[in-house]
């Protein structure tokens, strides 16, 4: 299908572009870009879109498709269905799958499964051999089979010496390392962040400090190391916003992600011990998100990924203390982020899209997306305008663990277009 | 006063418990003792089913629900966890809903994890009492606290009560703390640093620095059970380091002419109370289980209202 939009804000930092403009793809290529009107064949739809924005494909380097191993609750196919349904035309999946994401086959089994779909999937490997936080995992093979990140999420590398290897041995090819950062010893059962709501409600907590103690010892890694590169996942504290950007300051190589429900969600939430609040990290205070939008204003955090983390509604709808972390965010990602970032004010739209395209693109060396005639089409198209109300009843996740169902929001994803295809979400 | 109705129909918090909600159920338990007799039953409950659904063991707290529920003619059935389908794996809510396919009006739910209540309410039109919810509360039990001390001292506000031991694990302890402040009474709290939960500091308490501090300032010691995991996971040192600086003993209370002990029971001896004071007619712990029936009458009565048949 070909495709034509008529008076459109592109925005693309790539191209210094900020601009209303006139956009023509044709077989999955950009035919046109111009201010004139596109000489443009019968086959294709015109979409007047005053209120619209055309954008470098949003990329969301923070996902759990969970396949191989727990098909139940997501796989390749549904997630990929869900990151497009959400604005996203290319995904970073994390390796916690069952058998782990360390060896080549696995890679080739994601890779095959993820064919042909309008969204790139991409592979991140394990850091430790089987996720144990033992031995590094063979890196360099990995990074043969195109894996570009490595990281034991869910877990974190607790063994200073084995993180000091991995720095070691990634920095040989610049390798990334990023960290699930949790100092388990601190934070064993936890339930929600420790703090005055944890106490009051009697739930075993996880202290902000558990997160940052563990940054605080990777930057010094990194660095002794001679200043390695490091990405930190889901940050979720005030204080984790301050040691990174102390560090950027000083020049380390280290970039960070915020997840929307972190900056949007505060433990308030937690009194009704709905199980859709529990995630790890848990959800903090109003002073931390506070100061995770400003550190998304200020550079300090690079970029923002979910953490969609698919589960079935039979293992969320339990006790509260026996209920597994996690929420899948695919599909509210866009919406909240104009919504609490971009309509309050904080971030522009140009900002944004540097956040949920160009940054995470950029960290995990992606090519460059270039709105130019004859480039592959790779394009998010959103409305920040458009008011709508959150149903979890039209996302295409197999699960639908989500805390913002009946949300009302403003700004939303209207196309996806990438690998000759184009999806009109469904929100 | 027939005809007054509880603020929500259901108990999970002490929160959920007004002043006035409180009084109405004091002066309901004060008619119960006045008018219970051997023999004598109460129609409060007439064609009502009560399932007492206790996930964690329990004698005082479900034995009290139990015959309080079948005083006032109520039929009444227990569920133990460990003999149900739980331990097939059966998930909790699936015994719930299986429970309540069964046509059930009143809960009484006792369970490991805290919230177990509230989860359940939410998933549910009847009515639900927690009878002890993790870390989290125990309602009814401040209420039999806060009803002994009303009939021993004639009035609760103004009194200076002070919680000793394992507050961070302790629903006793977070019931009570608000509960007592709703009623006007002063609430100390004392414990090593390692049982005091996060935040404690943005609680209605004055902390207490001694045991010798808190008998001095109190009218009132409520002394909580320590549980003996609490050693294994590195809380404290040892139960004599505990029973040292926290405990109380015959010395200890007689060095206050008047003071009264509470205890939610089952106690300790020889960790946070010594067994020779169990006897001494300040310490109420016998008058709390006593009390406990009658308020779980008043209790059950007082929510049966919201019941339609």
């Amino acid at each position: 299908m070909n495709i034509y939009f008529r008076g459109i804000l592109v925005i693309n930092p790539y191209n210094n572009l900020n601009e209303k403009l006139n956009i023509w793809v044709k077989d999955g290529l950009i035919a046109y870009i111009g201010k004139e009107e596109a000489s443009i064949e019968q086959e294709t739809e015109t979409v007047l879109s005053d209120d619209l924005v055309c954008s470098p494909g949003f990329f969301d380097m923070h996902v759990h498709f969970r396949e191989p191993g727990y098909e139940y609750k997501e796989d390749i196919e549904s997630g990929a269905n869900s990151a497009a349904n959400g604005g996203f035309t290319g995904v970073l999946c994390m390796p916690n799958t069952n058998p782990p994401i360390d060896n080549p086959q696995v890679v080739e089994f994601i890779r095959n499964k993820a064919k042909n779909h309008l969204v790139d999937i991409e592979v991140s490997g394990t850091l430790t051999q089987g996720r144990h936080g033992k031995a590094i995992s063979p890196m360099f093979e990995l990074n043969e089979y195109g894996v570009r990140m490595f990281t034991d999420d869910g877990d974190c590398v607790m063994s200073s010496d084995v993180m000091r290897r991995a720095f070691e041995y990634a920095g040989t090819k610049d390798l990334l390392i990023s960290q699930h950062c949790e100092d388990h010893s601190l934070t064993e059962n936890f339930s929600a962040n420790e703090g005055v709501i944890s106490g009051k409600l009697g739930l075993k907590g996880y202290p902000h400090i558990a997160e940052e103690i563990i940054i605080d010892r990777d930057i010094k890694l990194a660095d002794y190391c001679g200043n390695m590169k490091y990405h930190v996942s889901h940050i979720s504290t005030k204080g984790a916003v301050n040691i990174i950007k102390e560090a950027k300051k000083r020049g380390q190589k280290i970039t960070c992600e915020v997840t929307p429900h972190h900056f949007v969600l505060s433990d308030e939430v937690l009194t009704n011990y709905d199980t859709r609040h529990k995630m790890n990290p848990p959800l903090r205070t109003q002073d931390d998100i506070d100061a995770l939008i400003e550190g998304l204003v200020d550079g300090t955090i690079d970029c923002i990924a979910t953490d969609h983390a698919p589960h079935s509604l039979h293992e969320k709808h339990v006790e509260f203390d026996k209920a597994p972390n996690g929420i899948i965010g695919l599909e509210t990602a866009v919406g909240l982020s104009l919504n609490y970032l971009v309509k309050s004010g904080n971030l522009t739209l140009e900002l944004l899209v540097e956040k949920m395209s160009v940054n995470p693109r950029k960290i995990l060396k992606l090519k460059e997306i270039n709105f130019k005639v004859g480039e592959i089409a790779n394009i998010t198209i959103f409305n920040p305008y458009a008011k709508w109300t959150v149903d979890k009843s039209e996302f295409k996740s197999k699960s639908k663990n989500t805390p913002f169902h009946n949300f009302e929001l403003t700004g939303k994803p209207v196309y996806v277009i990438n690998n000759n295809k184009i999806h009109k979400c469904q929100l | 006063m027939s005809d007054q109705l509880l603020s929500h129909p259901y108990l999970h918090t002490a929160d959920d418990l007004s002043y006035e909600d409180i009084q109405l159920v004091f002066s309901k338990a004060q008619y119960f003792l006045e008018n219970y007799k051997p023999g004598v039953k109460f129609d409060d409950l007439k064609g009502m089913t009560i399932a007492l659904a206790f996930f964690e063991n329990s004698t005082r707290t479900r034995l009290s629900f139990e015959l309080a529920a079948k005083r006032l003619s109520g039929e009444v059935f227990s569920f133990a966890a460990a003999q149900s389908s739980l331990a097939k794996g059966e998930s909790l809510i699936d015994t719930f809903r299986t429970i309540e396919a069964m046509t059930v009006h009143m809960y009484v739910i006792r369970h490991g994890s805290s919230g177990v209540p509230r989860f359940l309410q939410n998933n549910s039109n009847s009515i639900i009492i927690n009878a002890g919810d993790g870390k989290h509360e125990h309602p009814t039990q401040s209420l039999l606290d806060a009803f002994t001390l009303q009939k021993y001292f004639g009035k609760v506000k103004d009194l200076k009560v002070c919680i000793v031991g394992d507050i961070l694990h302790s629903r006793v302890a977070r019931s009570n703390v608000t509960m007592l402040n709703t009623l006007g009474a002063e609430v100390g709290v004392l414990a090593p640093g390692t049982l005091l939960p996060f935040g404690w500091q943005t609680w209605k308490v004055k902390p207490m620095a001694t045991i010798e501090e808190a008998i001095e300032w109190s009218d009132v010691i409520l002394m909580l059970r320590l549980q003996r995991e609490r050693m294994e996971s590195g809380l404290l040192p040892s139960n004599r380091e505990f029973s040292n600086y926290y405990g109380v003993d015959l010395k200890r209370f007689n060095s206050k002419p008047n003071l009264v002990l509470l205890h939610p029971g089952p106690v300790n001896f020889g960790v946070e109370l010594d067994y020779e004071i169990s006897a001494l007619p300040n310490v109420l712990i016998e008058t709390q289980v006593t009390h406990g029936v009658f308020i779980r009458m008043a209790l059950l009565s007082l929510l049966s209202k919201f019941v339609k048949i």
